[in-house]
């Protein structure tokens, strides 16, 4: 069972090669001469004034959390749309009530302006 | 793969009331969206009738034979016909005092309704719960609900840090549970109730799965006492009650019982009842510690909430030493119990909000003072309240107390019932103390009571039937003991 | 030792490891990366035990969503380092014993001398085309339907639930009018002016 699971650490250890490989070359092959001047703070500029990582808005939270919800209505529908031909009729309805409450929630959301960037 | 697998339409009717109920809230749902701010009171009707109709159709599947539907998910009994029936006509009391509070404390949103909906569909679908995954199911249905009726409150101080304190509990009550449910499962092989118990009750069980399912037992029994609140899992019932808007206190403190006994009957008794002799223990130490402490807890109280907060804790320990009796007898008498206190309880808090003014709210035990003088017919019924709660002859909660007493001794635990009278009669002491401050003392403010007619006749015939059911017991009882 | 035992214990190996370094790390939002770490751990044993469907959705589900919000909540929130540690230190002892205990008691209950291979046989492996979500569906849409349409109430509630809790006033909105954006005409927003140009004979 596992040998099907071959291609995958192929595209694994092709990924990270890609990724690393060319980085590492051109941390090996370049020339690295760092001095006083080239590693101060962007050499005509100010130095920072503050944190570089800043706060998030509370808004983002809100659509993150939407977002949550509809990835797992997500995760709902993928084994469904495996067998969906031999489910027939009876398991279409079924994920057709279980959409529909979340069009509910979506029309809910909308309505409320959820959706909305104020 | 081929599907093999039949659907018996016919046993949709069999879920009619919560079909019904699901479709409704659809329907609210998408008009309360498009009134205006006019109509909202529209919002609230539909809510009455769509629980009124759910009620009906309930009663009229009362008496239908016990019924499996669902694969083995869904069981449609008397038991939980009643239960359905009772928790949608307490509701639907509950939301009429619930009206005239929200409009005074401007929560008047379409979404509290919608959200009471909701945790009512999920008490139904615990009532009815037959397998491990609906009861859960249901469980999260109701939790999340309620987290968030809390939560709609969100100016009001305390009512967040209720409804954070609520939802950390109850996360941690729900994973226990989860656990026990996954031992459960782990050594029975099935979620249904029906294959657990014969898995439990078979008489070759060795000593390997009755260790496996004690293990799962006392996560799950530590889970339904979270749920109830008995001690030493309450921690949260008194903040919950005293940061939450009243409202939703009585709700809360009301219908969600029934539910949560539901599934305690469902797990423990009907599907672990083999295992009685093991988590009868468990629950004889809860119930003792629930209602010493309540009893003493309470005295200190000046807040009306957090002093109703812990008498809810004795009246779970009562409720629990009906299940330690092992007997079908002391089951109904517990659920005759819970009927019995969320009656009792539904007047109490509906005249705390009865004498809210807006922007100001009756919960010092303080704010009773003098109401004999203003208003005599409310105090009379504050009267018949806090004596019911006490248990004193010849109200209502005498004789819960009583019938419950009666089965713990015929069960043989004397010891047991001796300690419960003896707290009760302690717990006395801070009903009295109410009665004292209404008739006894003058009032250091004004007090006008300026609730609408509806809630004030709901309230009276609600006080009403705490004598009348008082002065006709047996009828109650009887039908508390045909459900098992 | 087999393959399959190798890989049980590299991936077990960074399971326990990271969920340690998740605990211990003091910067908040590497904790959250060591979580993903010990989640991604989590799902290759689960592949392992042939729970292919429950891999993927713990990494669809809780890596591409979950973390996500933890990270805008540890982003939103100014966590108080110092004050985290002394609660912390504070409770360890208490913490140590209860874990201890829980610990012990476990692996009484649930350990080998209970579910050991000699007492538990050990499930057969499937055939290399055996398809792990094929028969995951027909359960969940058929026999498990009931408890999959109060998967969807739940969701429901829990989009009413966020949306009620967040919700603000609104005056401040900037709302969209997508019919006034459909009827607005030419001479609405471009208008022509005519401009006539001095000549050179009237300098």
């Amino acid at each position: 069972m596992l040998e099907n699971y071959l291609p995958i650490m192929v595209f694994i250890f092709l990924g990270i090669a890609f990724g690393v490989g060319p980085m590492l070359i051109g941390y090996l092959l370049g020339p690295n001469k760092p001095d006083k001047e080239k590693n101060s703070q962007f050499e005509c500029g100010f130095p920072p004034f503050d944190d570089s990582r800043m706060y998030f808005n509370v808004r983002y939270y809100l659509v993150a959390i939407l977002f949550i919800l509809f990835d797992l209505e997500v995760a709902f529908v993928f084994p469904w749309a495996v067998v969906q031909s031999d489910l027939g009729w009876f398991g279409f309805i079924s994920m057709s009530i279980f959409l529909f409450l979340l069009v509910v929630g979506f029309i809910f959301e909308w309505k409320n302006g959820a959706l909305e960037w104020e | 793969m081929m599907n093999t697998f039949q659907f018996d339409t016919a046993s949709l009717l069999l879920a009619l009331p919560e079909i019904f109920l699901l479709s409704a809230i659809v329907v609210v749902l998408l008009l309360d969206l498009f009134l205006t701010k006019r109509f909202k009171q529209v919002t609230y009707y539909l809510t009455q009738a769509s629980l009124l109709i759910t009620g009906v159709l309930s009663y009229n599947l009362i008496g239908h034979p016990e019924t499996v539907i669902f694969s083995n998910s869904f069981v449609l009994d008397d038991m939980a016909s009643v239960f359905k029936v009772f928790m949608m006509g307490f509701s639907m009391v509950a939301m009429v005092y619930s009206r005239h509070y929200l409009t005074q404390h401007s929560l008047f949103r379409g979404e509290y309704f919608i959200l009471v909906l909701l945790s009512i569909l999920g008490m139904m679908v615990m009532v009815s719960g037959y397998s491990l995954l609906t009861l859960y199911l249901g469980l999260e249905i109701l939790s999340l609900s309620l987290y968030t009726l809390i939560a709609i409150a969100r100016k009001r101080s305390g009512a967040i840090e209720a409804a954070l304190k609520y939802f950390v509990l109850g996360a941690i009550a729900s994973g226990l549970l989860l656990y026990g449910m996954s031992m459960i499962y782990g050594i029975s092989g099935s979620l249904n109730i029906s294959d657990i118990s014969a898995f439990a009750s078979d008489a070759n069980l060795g000593a390997r799965e009755t260790l496996i399912i004690n293990f799962g037992l006392v996560f799950l029994v530590i889970g339904i006492a979270f749920k109830l609140g008995a001690v030493p899992f309450h921690m949260w019932v008194p903040d919950v009650y005293q940061g939450s808007p009243t409202s939703v206190t009585m709700f809360i403190s009301t219908v969600p019982k029934i539910a949560a006994v539901a599934m305690l009957v469902r797990i423990l008794v009907d599907g672990l009842g083999a295992m009685h002799a093991y988590w009868a223990d468990l629950f004889m130490v809860l119930a003792v510690l629930s209602i010493a402490l309540g009893s003493v807890v309470a005295l200190m109280q000046t807040n009306i909430k957090r002093m109703l907060a812990y008498s809810t804790i004795s009246h779970v320990g009562f409720i629990m030493l009906g299940f330690v009796t092992g007997v079908v007898s002391g089951y109904g008498a517990a659920v005759f119990y819970v009927f019995v206190y969320i009656l009792i309880s539904l007047a109490a808090f509906g005249i705390i909000i009865l004498l809210n003014k807006e922007g100001f709210e009756a919960d010092q035990i303080s704010d009773f003072k003098g109401l004999s003088k203003h208003s005599p017919w409310f105090a009379l019924m504050m009267l018949a309240v806090m004596l019911s709660m006490a248990g004193v002859p010849p109200f209502i909660g005498f004789y819960s107390k009583f019938f419950i007493l009666q089965q713990v001794i015929s069960a043989g635990f004397i010891t047991l019932a001796v300690v419960a009278v003896v707290f009760a009669v302690i717990s006395a002491y801070y009903y009295l103390q109410i009665i004292k401050s209404m008739y006894f003392e003058d009032a250091d403010k004004d007090i006008t009571i300026s609730a609408p007619m509806d809630i004030q006749l709901v309230l009276s015939i609600n006080a009403i039937l705490i004598l009348v059911v008082g002065i006709f017991p047996d009828f109650w009882m009887k039908l508390a003991l045909s459900l098992f | 030792m087999t393959f399959d035992q190798i890989l049980f214990y590299v991936f077990s190996f960074w399971f326990i490891a990271s969920s340690l370094a998740m605990i211990f790390s003091r910067n908040a939002a590497k904790a959250v990366l060591f979580l993903i770490l010990s989640f991604f751990s989590a799902a290759s044993i689960w592949i392992l035990l042939e729970a292919e469907f429950l891999a993927i959705t713990l990494i669809l589900v809780y890596v591409g969503a979950v973390m996500v919000l933890f990270l805008f909540v540890i982003k939103m929130l100014n966590i108080d380092k110092s004050t985290l540690r002394a609660k912390f230190t504070g409770y360890l002892p208490l913490g140590l014993l209860v874990a201890a205990i829980i610990i012990v008691e476990m692996t009484l209950v649930l350990g080998g001398n209970q579910f050991g291979l000699d007492i538990v046989t050990a499930p057969a492996r499937h055939a290399a085309d055996y398809s792990n979500i094929t028969v995951l569906a027909m359960q969940l849409y058929t026999v498990y339907v009931y408890p999959f349409e109060l998967a969807a109430v739940l969701l429901l509630i829990a989009i009413i639930a966020s949306i009620t809790l967040v919700q603000r006033n609104e005056l401040n909105r900037k709302k969209q009018s997508i019919s006034e954006q459909v009827n607005v005409q030419a001479k609405d927003r471009v208008r022509l002016v005519s401009i006539t140009t001095p000549s050179k004979e009237d300098k």
